[in-house]
């Protein structure tokens, strides 16, 4: 995985042996990634911080599994989303994911004037609308693709789909969101 | 919109997504829940590997031929698995199977009155010589039972965990999606029938799997032998034989259920 710090195998083995800080600096690096997909697929914060916390703690037991050569980050990614839709299954309901825009993030320009910057803030907010219309599926492989920027491998693990499926998932989703997108320009 | 994809990458950074929050991440302790600390034996491997080591070389020094002495010792073998140990523990003392996490100990009696579907026992191994049970939340919905046999004939034994066959059953369901991702390069797979019921054989190192129990919730259980694996429906019960045996092996196992 590119950016994937070259150490997490040397946390991952010192976890192993019993070194729980190490263990704490693996929760510590990775617990907002966790965090966030949970909550793409719960959909509620409140649920994606149970289902990170208890991922964690199933990681852990599970960690003498894990195998070093291998990718840590889809690896913990499918034991957090397996906990997150665990929660969705248990609770019988599903909070609709609602994502929304920053108020204080402007667009990257050097110097925009107020008036550009309403514009791209404006383009970005219906972009996002559009997005959350779509369907479950859609909006989540979205989310997972672009806005959590997971790669193909851990949005699959994320999914619980083969990664092919998150190709043609995402294929698909890109053109209903492409269809709205010409259908509200053309309005 | 020709530039969607790059319109939707740029909204990564304006997501407000909500606070992370600090995680309250109890760890369980190594050796009682997790049985890690059996199973890689932590505690005690350096301990036993210096008494080791110790009494080897002072055999060594007293002894005429040193070939002799190792042959006595399979120093051979031992010096090969320290070099290539696919994982790093001696046998285990205690129960059969008592390292491997597969719950708790118990009679084959006891699990039956403790799970809702009837246990199957393999005629073709026999009674086990152990027999675990592991209840939620560490385990599937409705419980799983796992059957511990030490020994059976043409099929090897581990040298890491004295068993030779594990039979473990779950009520649940294949989840093709996870459990095909789990595999790993190191395996194959191939579709097989067992008595009508669909089932995989797993030939090669495979060390997890996934599958969706009786409650519809994933669970993520260890290969525990990481070895040859036949997979399988039983009557609604998820049926895993482990052993280094050949397909021919496990398709004679599952047939005796």
């Amino acid at each position: 995985m590119e950016g994937r710090p070259a150490d997490d195998s040397v946390l991952i083995a010192r976890a192993v042996r019993g070194d729980s800080a190490a263990y704490e600096e693996i929760v510590h690096r990775y617990q907002q990634l966790a965090f966030r997909t949970a909550y793409v697929i719960t959909g509620s914060a409140a649920d994606a911080e149970d289902a990170a916390q208890e991922g964690f703690v199933k990681a852990y037991r599970a960690l003498d599994r894990f195998r070093l050569d291998a990718d840590f980050r889809p690896w913990l990614l499918r034991i957090m989303a397996n906990e997150a839709r665990n929660r969705v299954r248990s609770s019988g309901r599903r909070h609709r994911l609602e994502l929304r825009l920053t108020e204080s993030f402007r667009p990257g320009d050097a110097a925009p004037s107020p008036e550009a910057v309403a514009v791209a803030m404006d383009e970005r907010r219906r972009l996002l609308a559009m997005v959350n219309e779509l369907g479950d599926d859609d909006r989540m492989v979205i989310a997972s693709r672009y806005f959590l920027e997971l790669s193909g491998e851990e949005t699959a693990a994320a999914l619980g789909i083969a990664e092919g499926t998150v190709k043609s998932r995402l294929s698909r989703a890109l053109a209903r969101l492409r269809a709205r997108v010409e259908e509200t320009a053309n309005a | 919109m020709p530039d969607l994809e790059r319109q939707l990458t740029g909204l990564a950074g304006a997501i407000d997504w909500p606070p992370t929050p600090r995680l309250n991440v109890v760890l369980p302790i190594y050796g009682e829940v997790t049985g890690l600390a059996g199973r890689r034996g932590w505690r005690r491997w350096p301990y036993a590997l210096a008494a080791g080591v110790l009494i080897v070389a002072t055999l060594l020094a007293y002894t005429p031929t040193r070939d002799v002495i190792a042959g006595w010792l399979n120093l051979h073998t031992t010096i090969h698995q320290e070099q290539h140990p696919p994982t790093p523990s001696p046998r285990p003392p205690g129960q059969l199977g008592s390292s491997l996490g597969l719950g708790t100990a118990v009679t084959l009696e006891e699990a039956q009155g403790q799970v809702s579907w009837k246990i199957a026992v393999p005629s073709a191994l026999g009674q086990p010589d152990a027999v675990y049970l592991k209840q939620p939340p560490s385990g599937p919905s409705q419980g799983e039972v796992t059957l511990v046999y030490g020994h059976s004939p043409g099929i090897k034994v581990s040298g890491q965990t004295g068993v030779a066959v594990l039979v473990t059953e779950a009520r649940g369901r294949i989840n093709e999606n996870f459990f095909q991702k789990m595999i790993g390069p190191e395996s194959t797979i191939e579709q097989v029938s067992v008595g009508g019921h669909a089932g995989y054989w797993i030939a090669g190192h495979p060390h997890d799997f996934v599958f969706t129990d009786a409650n519809g919730n994933f669970h993520d259980d260890a290969l525990r032998l990481a070895t040859n694996t036949l997979i399988f429906d039983h009557n609604g019960t998820l049926v895993r034989i482990e052993a280094d045996m050949t397909k021919a092996q496990a398709l004679q196992i599952a047939g005796s259920l």
